[in-house]
């Protein structure tokens, strides 16, 4: 469960808050989508949640824990274990193959070997089996962004935080995302919260949280 | 992340091969160049300590001051009925046979060999020609100095204890225009000459010595100089030559004796070496600077085009630190790698330099090849250089790599 009290983010140089006293409560397993237009503080919202971004004011809590009392290595051992990311650009690693991608937070975990059959799997559930040994730069969008959901969902995480998952693709890749978030919440009951600007696919969530300058509506 | 560094690492090939480059010259300059100039010193270094003794006690010198007349206690005028010279030296060792009973006892005097060196004139028929004769017991001469290593014609052995013989700088032979069983006449300038045997002949190829020096025995060379039992020099060898010029400073205390350790009396060739050492460092440094520079381009670029996959690495769950290892082990890898590379092919170098004939003389070791020293601690200290030269070009990249925030590279737009 992830409960926010009185967030607040101003940005430097800013006088204006990004967000204004949020008080949110997002249960497990629920299938979310922050929206609003651009500038309403929808992805500041979200980089907040997931313990990337620290707020000005207010605090964020992980099943009643503080993020702010929980020391640094444990915050970067939350983010490996707990945590899965993706971003609107795909940023995956262009050294490495879609698998060893994929597998670069179970290295970080220290149980490759324990994760190499998931990561087989995974590709295979988003529609890239076979795929395991090309590079990002052999890959399409749609293709590395779907790797890029494998690689967040290779330690089983409980939450997974999208900033414009579909913002770079066109509408039927986009689609595409946006079903395997569905079955992926309904299958393993992770909880994804997603940004997004489209209507369409805000919709498609559970539950949908609108904001407009730096407030819920 | 050694796994990572690596892949980044093969995924420019092109550009870690430069840099290894840099590297690598910077390593085999420093093998090969220390190789051949530490060869040609220790060479020259070893012709020294061991031609020579590595400390020579001979006679005082020493300039009168006002403290000499202290002699006269409570005397306010001195008057001399031969007025002295500005200088109290002495012609001979004062007290040999301390020196002989303290050195015997001495555990770090591996040999020494009393000596009578006067000043002399060699002259056969028409020719004259001055020099100087140095009159030794041939047994304590050969174990303090490699004498024997240069002798052309005959044995050091061959001047016996006495019968007026004489091994003879081959030089110095030729312009007396003389040759081997011939006898000269040598005369101190003091006594009347007398006739020398010539029984061997010897050449350091050091001119000054090969021009100017015979040998005699201790014996004749006395009787020669009309000062039967007076010496003049004391030749030592040590067992470690390095500890020769703190022994001479101790012996200094208790003796007004002349005691000059090896290291003063070639201290000219040892600064050249100095100056040689400098030239040699500060070349390396310079290619090792130019290659550490290449690394730091190198990852201060990469650090600034990877500026995502930082950020996507931070949002894994992996630390700054982690991210500072990715870009250090790069360049530390590279300085390893091109470190080994350099020793391989500066041992090489050596190997081929080694083969270059040189004209013969003095520089050239056996069989007028180059000498190159192969020391182990050149390739340490090359190896050193290498590795440290990385790990300072990269510290401050990879430093900057993990202070960078996730969250500031995203809200950038990853570039």
């Amino acid at each position: 469960m992830i409960k926010t009290h009185n967030l607040t983010k101003i940005f430097p140089r800013s006088t204006v808050p990004a967000l204004k006293e949020i008080n949110l409560e997002i249960q497990d397993g629920e299938f979310v989508s922050l929206v609003g237009r651009s500038g309403s503080g929808k992805s500041t919202l979200l980089y907040l949640l997931s313990t990337l971004d620290t707020p000005s004011e207010g605090d964020v809590f992980y099943d009643d824990i503080n993020v702010k009392m929980i020391p640094q290595e444990e915050i970067f051992k939350l983010r490996n274990k707990k945590i899965g990311f993706v971003f609107q650009f795909h940023y995956l690693l262009q050294e490495l193959t879609a698998i060893e991608n994929v597998l670069l937070p179970a290295r970080k975990a220290k149980e490759l070997s324990q994760r190499r059959e998931l990561s087989l799997r995974l590709l295979d559930e988003v529609g890239l089996k076979g795929f395991e040994n090309r590079y990002p730069s052999e890959l399409s969008g749609g293709e590395q962004q779907r790797v890029a959901i494998a690689r967040a969902l290779i330690m089983e995480p409980t939450y997974l935080f999208a900033d414009e998952p579909t913002g770079n693709l066109d509408s039927q890749n986009g689609q595409m995302i946006i079903d395997l978030f569905d079955k992926i919440n309904r299958e393993k009951g992770t909880t994804i919260i997603y940004v997004t600007h489209d209507k369409e696919f805000a919709a498609r969530a559970r539950r949908q949280i609108s904001l407009a300058d730096g407030a819920l509506l | 992340m050694m796994f990572l560094s690596l892949r980044h690492l093969l995924a420019r090939k092109k550009q870690s091969f430069l840099i290894l480059l840099g590297i690598t010259i910077g390593t085999a300059a420093y093998v090969s160049i220390s190789g051949m100039m530490l060869g040609f010193q220790n060479f020259i270094l070893e012709q020294l300590v061991n031609n020579e003794a590595h400390i020579r006690v001979s006679a005082r010198e020493e300039l009168l001051t006002k403290d000499s007349l202290k002699a006269f206690p409570g005397v306010m005028h001195v008057f001399w009925s031969l007025p002295p010279s500005g200088r109290k030296d002495s012609s001979k060792i004062e007290y040999p046979m301390g020196w002989f009973a303290m050195l015997d006892q001495d555990q770090e005097v591996a040999a020494y060999s009393p000596q009578v060196v006067s000043q002399v004139i060699f002259t056969q028929s028409k020719v004259t020609r001055t020099g100087r004769i140095i009159g030794s017991q041939f047994e304590r001469q050969m174990k303090v100095t490699n004498i024997e290593n240069y002798m052309k014609i005959g044995s050091f052995r061959d001047l016996g204890n006495s019968g007026n013989r004489l091994i003879i700088g081959s030089k110095l032979m030729e312009q007396l225009g003389t040759r081997l069983s011939e006898t000269l006449l040598i005369s101190t300038g003091n006594t009347a000459p007398q006739p020398f045997k010539i029984v061997g002949v010897f050449e350091t190829g050091i001119k000054g010595i090969d021009e100017t020096t015979a040998f005699s025995s201790l014996v004749d060379a006395q009787k020669l100089r009309g000062r039967p039992s007076e010496i003049t020099d004391i030749a030592i060898k040590l067992f470690n030559p390095n500890e020769a010029q703190i022994k001479a400073e101790a012996w200094k205390l208790s003796s007004t004796d002349k005691i000059l350790p090896w290291q003063e009396s070639s201290a000219s060739i040892l600064s050249v070496f100095k100056t040689q050492d400098i030239v040699r460092n500060s070349m390396t440094i310079a290619i090792i600077i130019v290659a550490g520079f290449g690394i730091y381009n190198i990852l201060s670029i990469l650090v600034n085009q990877k500026k995502r996959d930082i950020a996507i690495l931070r949002s894994m769950g992996f630390s700054p630190s982690d991210i500072i290892k990715l870009f250090f082990n790069q360049g530390i890898l590279l300085g390893i790698l091109g470190g080994i590379v350099g020793l391989f092919i500066g041992n090489i170098i050596c190997h081929i330099m080694g083969q270059i004939e040189v004209v013969p003389g003095r520089m050239s070791g056996p069989g007028n090849k180059m000498i190159i020293s192969f020391d182990y601690i050149i390739y340490i200290k090359a190896f050193s250089i290498a590795v440290l030269s990385a790990i300072f070009s990269s510290i401050i990249p990879a430093r900057q790599a993990g202070k960078l925030e996730p969250m500031e590279i995203i809200r950038s737009g990853g570039q």
